[in-house]
């Protein structure tokens, strides 16, 4: 017999295959299957036991999920209903969790006048209520940097200051959040491909599929990354249950997350939160595959710049200079 | 009432004839009449952000004015007849809540104001009278860059939907056209630093 041994097939397969038995053997052993489970399907059944034992919480539905790109229209239904029960259980509220796919023939792009900005950071908690970010420890996706004119050294820029009024004399302010690079150097580390850019240019991650390594948070060139180190916590009052699956429905520990220019927003044709939180109007969003929005419009008539344009990651967020 | 803007007009024809003051000509010329240099020349179209060629339809908030000062005619008018202060003049008497810092020294009233009319602004080249409502329109004269970059939604702000219907933020939104300069605002506090285990052993 020139069939190499398998180790995981099952013994008595084997032994029908290589002795010279009849075919009722054959169909005896076939029944010995059905009725108990062969070697191969135990180990299966048993590691994944062993395996949710090992996450403990986590239920069988959850553990067994498919990763978001390879999940059928039937699955996704079924994952939204799970997470709808489990949010409600846990915030007492009706949530949505939706899960549109990308609108046809759209691009995103953001614009950010780093001369009207005032580093007033509303924006800054804005997105921390409409995206459910943890408040203890806490994650803000949007870093308001504050450089002194005539520099732009980051290394000489601060996050921290407080000062009794906005704008300061002798300073700007440069907020900096997830740059949606068309040639993004976080998705290309993931080792699992829990993160990836969607056909709208969002870069997304689907936080049940990612293993928590943070490799993407070390390749991200803007610290656009965000990992939770334990439960986040947010107020059951402030609990924002407009969601999406790829955008911002409640965390779990041990997940890494980022600014989805508002996914849930967004794709249902509103601006992002911080957008329409500017006091001064210095943000701006659109598609840049419309000529006539206001996005491309500024690309094509004001100074843009784009953040560490250098390393070739092509960010779609641009700063602008609107004089 | 058009005997009167006639009559001012005729009057305006006059004082224009007299080379005396070429801008209250302007002014008052625009109440219904037009001269006659200006009879033979089409209409100057100024195009509102609506009918702006490729974009879509955008509903304005108009911002209120207060209450007290709406029906500036009941003091300014006919009714009253206050003389109308031809010579710039800083005191604004009755008007306390007013802070006029638009430009240096080199704005004020009736820049913007119409002498006579006075629940409108000055008019466009085209003649017809600002409403209120409308007064982007007047800043547009002056600030044509910043006009022509709010037109595209790049200068002040949009709300709603990126792809449908949004509302526009007017001039007056943002900026009092008294004291136009925005004002500062409290900043939210900053992020928490992260803490070493030294430091955190330190506040137990």
């Amino acid at each position: 017999m020139t069939k190499p041994k398998d180790h995981f097939a099952d013994e008595e397969t084997i032994l029908s295959q290589r002795g010279p038995g009849s075919r009722d053997q054959r169909k005896r052993a076939e029944a010995a299957d059905c009725a108990l489970p062969s070697r191969r399907s135990f180990l299966a059944g048993a590691t994944a036991l062993f395996g949710m034992m090992a996450v403990g919480s986590c239920s069988w539905e959850e553990f067994a999920q498919n990763n978001f790109q390879r999940m059928t229209k039937e699955e996704i239904d079924r994952t939204v209903e799970r997470l709808k029960r489990e949010y409600k259980a846990k915030y007492g509220k009706e949530f949505v969790v939706g899960a549109q796919r990308p609108i046809e023939g759209t691009l995103f792009a953001y614009g950010l006048d780093i001369q009207r900005c005032i580093g007033c950071r509303k924006c800054v908690y804005a997105c921390v209520q409409e995206n459910n970010l943890s408040r203890n420890p806490q994650i803000q996706y949007i870093r308001v940097l504050r450089f002194r004119n005539g520099s732009m050294d980051l290394e000489q820029s601060t996050i921290y200051y407080d000062p009794e009024k906005v704008p300061e004399d002798g300073y700007y302010y440069m907020p900096v959040q997830c740059q949606h690079c068309a040639n993004a150097p976080c998705t290309k580390v993931c080792p699992v491909r829990a993160t990836w850019s969607e056909p709208d240019g969002i870069v997304v991650v689907d936080y049940n599929w990612c293993i928590g390594c943070r490799y993407c948070m070390a390749a991200c060139p803007y610290m656009g990354r965000w990992f939770n180190w334990t439960d986040p916590y947010i107020p059951t009052n402030e609990v924002n249950p407009e969601t999406h699956y790829l955008g911002n429905r409640p965390r779990m520990r041990n997940v890494v997350e980022k600014c989805t220019f508002c996914i849930q927003r967004v794709r249902n044709g509103r601006y992002p939160a911080c957008v329409e939180v500017c006091p001064v109007g210095a943000r701006k969003f659109g598609n840049l595959l419309d000529p006539d929005s206001e996005i491309s419009w500024l690309i094509r008539n004001k100074r843009v710049f784009r953040l560490k344009e250098e390393l070739n990651t092509q960010p779609k967020f641009y700063y602008f200079f609107a004089t | 009432m058009k005997g009167i803007v006639r009559n001012l007009g005729l009057t305006s024809t006059l004082a224009a004839l007299l080379m005396t003051a070429a801008a209250v000509c302007a002014w008052e010329g625009v109440a219904g009449t037009r001269t006659e240099y200006e009879a033979d020349r089409p209409p100057y179209q100024v195009i509102p952000p609506q009918q702006d060629p490729g974009s879509q339809e955008f509903p304005v908030p108009v911002k209120p004015l207060p209450l007290t000062i709406t029906p500036c005619r009941s003091c300014h008018g006919p009714e009253k007849d206050f003389k109308i202060n031809w010579s710039r003049s800083e005191i604004l008497r009755v008007h306390t809540g007013i802070e006029l810092k638009h430009g240096g020294i080199k704005v004020w009233c009736l820049d913007c104001h119409h002498p006579s009319e006075r629940n409108f602004l000055l008019p466009l080249a085209d003649g017809q009278l600002i409403p209120f409502s409308e007064s982007y329109l007047l800043c547009g004269k002056c600030h044509g860059t910043k006009f022509r970059d709010w037109r595209h939604g790049v200068h002040g702000k949009r709300s709603g939907s990126w792809s449908g219907e949004k509302t526009y933020y007017l001039c007056v939104h943002c900026h009092d056209p008294h004291s136009p300069r925005f004002k500062s605002l409290e900043p939210l506090p900053p992020p928490s630093k992260p803490r070493t285990p030294q430091e955190k052993v330190a506040a137990h």
